[in-house]
């Protein structure tokens, strides 16, 4: 064991390149090349090919640097031939039969496959018997017998500092599985420090830290691996500008390639709702690896939200072609299906999904979208509350809460559910629009407008944040301030430089002109006016007014001359572009629990 | 007083005072525990004929919390048999003892002998007792289970039975598998804690649905009834935690965690909770009936209200106001005319915390009656009674009223509005200044028997109107002068309310009440003075009041009158009568100190008249004490005498002892000083009547330990004495007064000018 220890000692030596040191990628290839191999010998294959994904992308190294393939010690090679006949047990998953061959064998990896085989048998029967457990309330109660006792094996074991990486990671697993999240966390940053380059360890470290907080908090080895490991929390943790400039800094270093960082970077993308960026990356990573299915699911929801169907239906019938039993095909038929506005069928994909894998969580978010089309309300609740029983931080399943009761009319029951998905997206304009709606509807018009210039000056991404701000203002009587709503949204619609037919900007320049009217001030209100020609609904209005201030110029002296340029155009207006209020904090008077 | 509506308005599930549970579809299934119970069952069947009829009423007795309660380890459930009958627990563990140790078959043979009970021409179980019943359901859901399950279930009972046998035997194999430095810290020590957690849920394994129902509504009830009797606020959660955690869908139990979390005043979490009820509660709603009246659009308006009276319990009232109009919204759409007097009934409580509105609530008594509420009709009844009170209207109007709800009561056996009409009646009493009205009524509540005690065999003893009526009890006897029994009284409510539960502020207020009235009494004013700090947090107007009276006694008259003012005004704006009424006498006690005694007369008879008005009796004889004393230093003793008829009844008959030997004294004084013009007989004659009543006066004194007035008697009692030239007696008197004199500090006022 003493060797074992001290070869895990080593195969953490190898790997000297601090933080961001990236500047031998031969060396990173070997040693992904060597873990990749390790890993594959214990049977932990997310890991190994997470490895050969890598340093695939990788330029290919010579014959003579190629690392030798590990050296066996006196252990292994007393282990082999049971580890060889435990290894093809476990490879057909007869998992009981392998651990029954590996009995006291002592090598670090016969060792680790013993414990490792009786893990997976433990989870197999789990899963096998809650389908015949004896009662609807014991189902939750079914758990992994053997994980007690592996346990018990592995923390005496841990405490005779006998585990190499391998090891502790499968400790911390066993230990996560009993919910002592704690000393798991604690498990996995010892695993990360041993045996760095084991990325199964830096990924459940990523499913155990909930905040920034803690985040800073763990004391992480300073390997090149580490930053991968912050770019992949830092996505989950939706701080989507920090995990970019790190996938950047990666791809910058020599993994272009990596279809994993691509792939990333699309997600990134789309959590921030960069559409058209997610898009082209999800095309340029379907070019290069054309049989992926993983985060195809994403890239669906992209095609959906662009209103795609022609893509969509591609990629659902490829994906089909490829494995139609997996989550991720199910839940890209089923957002085919909703674009097609066949809802059932949706609906249906979507729990197929769920049958596939229960800890799906996005296909119990859409499946409650598909049934709020569908006007079931109550299933959609159902099904938005499963969401947020697999993960309280989905933030769209508390916001899809919040819209089904804002469908059943209870305005004010739905703020406690946006309120909570503000809090798990403070800068997402739709939640605050949503929440200004609400609030709106209960006539509480200063809440509402705090919502609303929040979410404009978050960036609104619908763009109707000014617009619905401007008429709150007009509704006060407050005609300084609606205006100045109504310029900015003139203006941001312009410098978006969209042509799209607003429906709203009719409306603005209408107020603008009469805003104008009122203040006198007739090249503004005939600039304006001449604008509310240009739309059907305006036109005579526009007209109308034009007229009036023709009169009224005649019956005045003519003023000056010059013609300004039209203040809304946004080259006359870059100097006073930037909002005039600063962001204050959303201080809702109201209580937020 | 006020809250005691609110807080049964609390109560979401309750329609007509009947808490509706969720009734599930009975799902059951066996367990080890259940298979135990079924050989005790049928053990009785065969051995019942020669077991003793003591032996066999204790059986019966056992049987059923044990069908309905959570399993227990085999050791706790032999014990209890064992309690009952030792020779059938010894057959039931040895039949056991061959099943378990025998094969699958005994197991299946076993099953099958126990369908022949019912069999046959004069069968052992009647098919739909109560364990026939249960004997049916174990039988049923034993055929549905599947080949693996029942091998299953044979382990499970294998393993249920050495446990057990372990447990008995030399522990150490069970040692070894737990020492390891308690490596199997949770699972383990839960077990551990199991047996010493009597009522609770003991055993480590799941409850099943009905077990859960059981649980679950058995905590609700003493949630609701005895506080102190449910599990502790931190092991109830942990316990629901549990549950949910093995079924997400039980929605009774996020219920049962909202309560949970009101306990301890957890805003956040007891509004998660009681959503997420309602969002379950949605889902089984919508599966049973369509979106129709009883369907889940029912449940959204009860959502909406129940969220609403969260918002209210919390103080957020604007919160609570939209609550309300959504859940009035959206039951007007639907014409769910119940649901509408819930919400009318909020309404009120609501739009009460910012100003009276009589109309809302005639009205909703009114559509309650109409549409067969009984229970919102009478918590309309007697809030109207209750706000009528304050109001001033006829006390006989209010008391029939009174009597009419609670022939409803006594109709529907509300028990729980029976307890409340009566400390109300109580606090009414106590208002118009009839503590004799007032104590029995108080005594009437504590020694009735509640209707709930012969039905469930749960003392109501948590409610509010218990609180009240105690409360009122303790202060009673501190006026009375019997300390002792106020402080008993006190601690009794201590206990009973714990200090973090509902109800307990109304103890705490009146605690610190009594404390201050003995201090002021004892002349300890930096005492009182610091008590009035925690009244202030109580109750602000009480808070402000009693500082004044404390500035006062300190003679800092200037900062008092301020005060005073300031809170006249105030509590004149929000129309508490009672409080304007002693402000007012404070005020003019304030000038007759100043010797200002003309501008003191109009204030009393501002405050005589309110207090007719409000027919106050009691401030009224006060009032008219005062009025009695001004005249008397204005040289009109035989106005005053006249007066003090008036009053002296009153007071002697309900007065707190204080009070009484107040008005002993002050007729002695008028005696006096009305006797200088009359014929030396008659002087005499006089001045002998105004030495009883000092006399009296002074056992009065003595009974509250007020040193100071007792000094001022008997100083005047010595110069009456003195005056009749009784010379032993006057030295009596001189001697005590001298004593007393020793023990206390000079005061500033001259004697004749002190009435109080």
């Amino acid at each position: 064991a003493v060797i074992g220890r001290a070869g895990a000692m080593a195969a953490a030596a190898m790997v000297v390149a601090g933080g961001g040191d990236f500047s031998d990628l031969r060396e990173i290839k070997k040693q992904l090349l060597n873990v990749a191999e390790r890993s594959r010998e214990r049977g932990l294959q997310h890991s190994g090919k997470w490895a050969a994904e890598l340093a695939f992308a990788l330029e290919p190294l010579p014959l003579n640097e190629l690392p030798p393939p590990p050296e066996l010690t006196e252990e292994d090679a007393r282990d082999l031939d049971a580890y060889t006949l435990a290894k093809s047990y476990f490879d057909l998953k007869e998992y009981d039969r392998a651990a029954y061959f590996l009995q006291g064998c002592k090598s670090q990896k016969a060792y680790f496959l013993y414990m490792y085989s009786r893990y997976l048998s433990g989870e197999k029967k789990k899963d096998d018997e809650t389908v015949d457990s004896l009662g609807p309330l014991e189902k939750g109660q079914v758990k992994n017998e053997a994980l007690r006792e592996l346990r018990v094996e592995l923390s005496k074991k841990h405490k005779a500092q006998e585990l190499d990486g391998f090891g502790l990671y499968l400790y911390g697993v066993v230990l996560r599985k009993l919910d002592l999240v704690k000393e798991a966390i604690d498990v996995f940053v010892e695993a990360a420090h041993v045996l760095p380059l084991h990325w199964g360890a830096w990924l459940e470290l990523c499913n155990l830290i909930t905040d920034k907080e803690m985040l800073k908090f763990l004391s992480l080895p300073d390997t090149w691996m580490k930053e991968f490991f912050l770019a992949h929390i830092y996505t989950e943790l939706q701080l989507i500008e920090e995990a970019l400039q790190k996938y950047q800094s990666l791809i910058d270093a020599g993994f272009s390639k990596s279809t994993y960082i691509i792939s990333q970077i699309a997600v990134a993308y789309h959590n921030i709702r960069d559409i058209d960026k997610a898009l082209s990356i999800f095309n340029e990573l379907r070019k290069q690896d054309p049989y992926r299915i993983e985060n195809m699911d994403t890239f669906s929801n992209l095609l959906y939200v662009r209103s795609m169907k022609p893509e969509l239906s591609y990629l659902a019938h490829n994906l089909c072609e490829i494995d139609k039993y997996r989550v991720e095909t199910c839940c890209v038929i089923g957002n085919y299906y909703s674009l097609r506005s066949q809802h059932e069928k949706a609906a249906l994909y979507f729990q197929r999904a769920l049958k596939l894998n229960p800890r799906y969580l996005g296909a119990w978010t859409l499946m409650g979208h598909e049934y709020m089309e569908m006007k079931n309300t109550s299933a959609a609740i159902q099904a938005y509350r499963h969401a947020i029983e697999v993960n309280k931080r989905d933030y769209r399943a508390w916001y899809g809460l919040g819209q089904t009761y804002e469908i059943l009319k209870m305005p004010f029951y739905c703020l406690y559910y946006y309120r909570r998905a503000h809090q798990l997206r403070p800068n997402d304009s739709r939640m605050l629009v949503a929440l200004g709606e609400c609030y709106e509807k209960l006539n509480q018009l200063v809440e509402a407008k705090k919502c609303y210039w929040r979410a404009y000056a978050v960036g609104d991404v619908e763009k109707m944040a000014l617009v619905k701000l401007a008429k709150l203002h007009e509704q006060l009587n407050e005609s300084e301030q609606a205006a100045q709503c109504y310029i900015k949204y003139i203006q941001d619609i312009y410098s978006c430089g969209e042509v799209v037919e607003h429906l709203e900007v009719s409306t603005a320049f209408r107020y603008l002109a009469q805003y104008y009217f009122k203040c006198k001030l007739w090249d503004e209100a005939s600039a304006c006016a001449q604008k509310c020609c240009a739309f059907n609904d305006t036109r005579e209005e526009g007209k109308a007014l034009l007229r009036q201030i023709l009169q009224l110029r005649n019956q005045g002296e003519t003023s000056s001359t010059d013609v300004p340029a039209p203040f809304f155009l946004p080259a006359s207006l870059s100097a006073n572009n930037t909002p005039t209020r600063r962001v204050s904090p959303l201080n809702l008077s109201s209580v937020t629990p | 007083m006020a809250s005691v509506h609110e807080s049964l308005y609390f109560n979401p599930m309750l329609t007509n005072g009947v808490v509706h549970a969720n009734v599930f579809g009975v799902r059951d299934w066996v367990t080890p525990h259940k298979m135990a119970l079924l050989v005790l069952l049928s053990e009785l069947g065969r051995a019942g004929p020669q077991l003793g009829l003591l032996e066999r009423r204790r059986l019966n007795r056992l049987l059923l919390p044990l069908l309905q309660g959570p399993d227990m380890a085999l050791s706790r459930l032999r014990k209890a048999i064992e309690e009952c009958c030792p020779q059938l627990a010894g057959s039931v563990h040895i039949r056991l003892k061959l099943m378990a140790e025998g094969e699958l078959k005994d197991m299946e043979q076993f099953f099958d002998d126990l369908s022949d009970s019912f069999s046959g021409t004069e069968p052992e179980v009647h098919k739909t007792s109560v364990v026939g019943l249960f004997l049916r359901h174990m039988i049923l859901a034993y055929n549905k289970l599947s080949f693996s399950q029942v091998y299953k279930l044979y382990t499970a009972l294998q393993q249920y039975f050495h446990k057990d046998e372990k447990k008995d035997g030399a522990d150490e194999n069970e040692m070894e598998l737990t020492n390891p430095e308690e490596l199997d810290g949770k699972m383990e020590k839960e077990e551990l804690d199991g047996p010493l957690r009597e009522e609770e849920i003991a055993c480590s394994g799941p409850l099943s649905q009905k077990q859960a129902e059981y649980f679950l509504s058995q905590q609700a009830s003493l949630l609701k009834n005895d506080e102190t009797k449910a599990l502790a606020p931190a092991s109830l959660q942990k316990e629901l935690n549990n549950l949910l955690k093995f079924n997400p869908d039980f929605a009774e139990a996020h219920y049962l965690s909202y309560l949970n979390s009101l306990r301890v005043q957890d805003v956040f979490s007891s509004t998660h909770s009681l959503l997420h009820y309602f969002d379950r509660l949605i889902l089984t709603g919508a599966e049973s009936k369509s979106n129709g009246d009883e369907g889940y659009g029912r449940s959204l308006r009860y959502a909406a209200l129940n969220l609403a009276a969260l918002h209210c319990r919390f103080g957020h009232y604007q919160q609570a106001e939209l609550a309300l109009q959504e859940a009035i919204r959206i039951a007007q759409e639907s014409n769910d005319h119940v649901c509408l007097q819930h919400c009318l009934s909020w309404l009120y409580i609501l739009e009460q915390k910012i100003f009276d509105s009589c109309v809302l609530l005639e009205h909703s008594v009114n559509k309650s009656l109409h549409f067969g509420l009984p229970y919102l009709a009478s918590l309309g009844i007697q809030s109207l009674v209750q706000q009528r009170a304050f109001a001033g209207k006829a006390a006989n109007k209010l008391m029939d009223a009174l009597k009419d709800s609670d022939l409803l009561h006594w109709k529907h056996s509300l028990s729980e509005l029976i307890d409340i009409s009566i400390a109300q009646k109580t606090a009414i009493w106590r208002l118009y200044g009839r503590s004799t009205m007032a104590l029995q009524q108080a005594q009437t509540l504590l020694s009735m028997n509640s209707l709930e005690a012969v039905n469930v065999g749960v003392q109501q003893n948590n409610t509010e109107s218990f609180a009240v009526v105690l409360c009122h009890l303790a202060e009673l006897h501190a006026e009375q002068g019997y300390f002792a029994a106020a402080s008993e009284i006190l601690k009794h409510l201590k206990e009973r309310f714990p200090p973090n539960s509902q109800h307990a502020q109304l103890w705490m207020l009146f605690d610190q009440k009594i404390q201050f009235e003995r201090a002021m009494n004892d002349g300890r004013y930096h005492v009182a003075d610091s008590l009035v700090a925690g009244i202030t947090a109580l109750n602000s107007i009480e808070g402000v009041y009693r500082k004044a009276i404390v500035l006062k006694a300190q003679n800092q008259m200037s900062e008092a009158h301020k005060l005073l003012q300031k809170l006249l005004i105030h509590c004149q704006k929000i129309k508490n009568t009672e409080m304007v009424i002693r402000v007012l006498l404070s005020i003019a006690e304030l000038y007759w100190r100043s010797s200002c005694h003309t501008i003191a007369l109009p204030v009393l008879l501002q405050a005589l008249a309110l207090a007719r008005e409000y027919s106050l009796q009691y401030l009224a004889s006060e009032t008219v004490l005062n009025l009695a004393f001004s005249q008397l230093i204005l040289g009109i003793p035989e106005q005053a005498l006249n007066i003090l008829h008036m009053a002296i009844e009153p007071v002697l008959a309900h007065g707190a002892v204080l009070d009484k030997g107040c008005a002993m004294f002050l007729v002695a004084k008028c005696q006096v000083a009305s006797a200088a013009s009359y014929t030396p007989q008659k002087k005499i004659e006089a001045l002998e009547s105004a030495i009883l009543n000092l006399n009296e006066a002074k056992t009065y004194f003595a009974k509250v330990d007020c040193k100071e007035q007792l000094r001022d008697v008997l100083y005047f009692q010595a110069r009456l004495f003195h005056t009749l030239g009784k010379t032993q007696e006057r030295n009596k008197c001189a001697m005590l007064f001298r004593q007393l004199h020793q023990e206390l500090p000079a005061h500033g006022v001259p004697l004749i000018n002190a009435f109080k």
